[in-house]
Formats: C-alpha cells, structure tokens, sequence
C-alpha cells in the first residue's frame, strides 16, 4: 500500500531503549570523494574516499514517573566528571528508525556523542540537542 | 627505468636563468657578468593526486634507479601534457640541460590503495 511517513512513525533507541520526547532526529551519510583530474581533462573525475556517518537530535527534557530521565544514556556519554574524559568505550548503538507497520525501517551505528546543547530559557521547555558521530560500520540498514 | 609516463594533475614551472654573476659597488654601480650561454636552474613542481599505490611507486623505483638527487634523466611527454604552447620550452634539453630530483619524492598516503606524489625536479647542465 502507498504510504508518506511523518514525524509520528519515528523513533531514536539508544541500545534496546526508545528515548522519550524525541523532537526530531536526522542522520547524514557523507562519502569523501578524491579528485582524479589531470591537467589533460575537460571534465573532473573522482574516486570514493571514505564514508562516513553523523546525526543529531533535539529532545525534551523529560524524567517519567520512575524518575529516569531519557537523556541520561546520551548526556552522560560527554557530560562527565573526572579527569578520564572519553573513551573509546563512551559509544552508545543509535538506532534511528521508521516504524512501517511491523516493519522496523531503521539505521543502526555505533558512535560517539560529539556535542550535546543543554539549557533553559523563560517561556520554553527545556531541550537538549545532540549530536553523534558514526564510528566504524552500520550495524543494521533496512530503511530502503 | 624511464621518468613515469603519467599526466600530472597540476604542474609549475620556473624557467630557470643564464649563470650572471653580479656586483654592486658602493656608488650603486651595477656590474653583470654574464657565465655561460645555457639557462640552467629550470625547476618544475609536479602534483599526482590521488593516483593509485602503484602508480605512486613508480616515482620511488624511479628515484632509486637514478639514484637520488645524483643521476640526470629526461622527463616524457605526458609530464607535459596539458601545455598548449610549445613543450620545448619546459626544457632546454637542445641545449643540454637534463633533470634531475631536487629532493625525494613526496608521498602521502590519502586512503588505502591511495596516495598522492609531489615530486621537484630541477634542470641543470
């Protein structure tokens, strides 16, 4: 059946976990491309480089009745104490999916917590925006 | 083991001068005297982006049949390709001048199986 998915179909999980209050969400393949021209050329020619893989997202900040925050898994990757900062063992498995029906539409990656925006303002819920850098390979592609 | 027969990507040349030596006196004077008949010194910059690992090797055995900065050669006609005017005048091979490596070739490994090569050939007699 012919379909448009919306906003209401999407979901981020942090390892088996859907985090709460999702505002939105987006991932970015980028492939680097090496330029093969020479001086004889009319035309530029490239071969693929390395590809790589970067997301974000803009979540509320919420805590539900337990008292578990949803930001949690992804704020204490780069918010942190101590004198370690991060390791290689501060990547969490992103899930980004599309529900389709039963079907989970959905990009898997390990990666690594880049940046992440925390604060409040007068009239405005508070919100974090983060950002995730791709390491190695996707884990799971099945959103085409 | 000729000079490796591949297209640049991007290419400089410096013509090089006559051997003039000049003097200044203290008045400001200038005197030239003029060494020889032959423009020497050319210097030409080749670029290979991105040019397989194979390729890039070929500037290494090259450099080592040659043995370094030591051996003179003749550079091919695909070096330089992409000139309009007339190629002759990126040497003065009639003339007797040959290149040889300014320095080691440099190579900078882009991925794998990828690299790029710089290599700074100088003209002399």
């Amino acid at each position: 059946m012919a379909k448009v998915f919306t906003g209401r179909e999407g979901k981020l999980l942090v390892g088996d976990n859907t985090v709460a209050k999702v505002v939105n969400f987006s991932v970015q393949a980028n492939l680097e491309t090496l330029e093969t021209t020479t001086l004889t050329d009319n035309l530029r020619t490239y071969i693929p480089g390395v590809v790589g893989y970067t997301g974000s997202a803009t979540l509320l900040y919420y805590k539900n009745d337990n008292d578990v925050f949803n930001t949690t898994e992804l704020l204490s990757k780069i918010y942190k104490t101590g004198s370690s900062g991060v390791s290689e063992s501060d990547t969490v498995r992103m899930k980004f999916r599309i529900d389709d029906g039963d079907i989970k539409r959905q990009i898997t990656m390990d990666a690594y917590v880049t940046s992440a925006s925390f604060g409040a303002a007068t009239g405005e819920i508070v919100r974090a925006e983060i950002a995730f850098q791709g390491t190695g390979e996707l884990n799971q592609v099945t959103i085409s | 083991m000729a000079f490796p027969f591949l297209v640049p990507t991007s290419r400089t040349f410096e013509p090089g001068n006559f051997p003039v030596k000049t003097y200044r006196s203290e008045s400001g004077q200038e005197t030239r005297i003029l060494y020889g008949s032959t423009r020497t010194d050319l210097r030409m910059s080749l670029t290979y982006a991105n040019i397989p690992d194979a390729d890039a090797e070929l500037f290494l055995d090259h450099y080592d049949e040659v043995q370094g900065t030591f051996k003179r050669f003749n550079i091919r006609s695909r070096t330089k390709q992409g000139f309009e005017g007339d190629r002759n005048k990126l040497e003065n091979r009639d003339e007797g001048v040959r290149y040889r490596y300014e320095g080691p070739p440099q190579l900078t490994q882009v991925r794998e199986g990828i690299s790029t090569v710089t290599v700074n050939l100088i003209g002399v007699l």
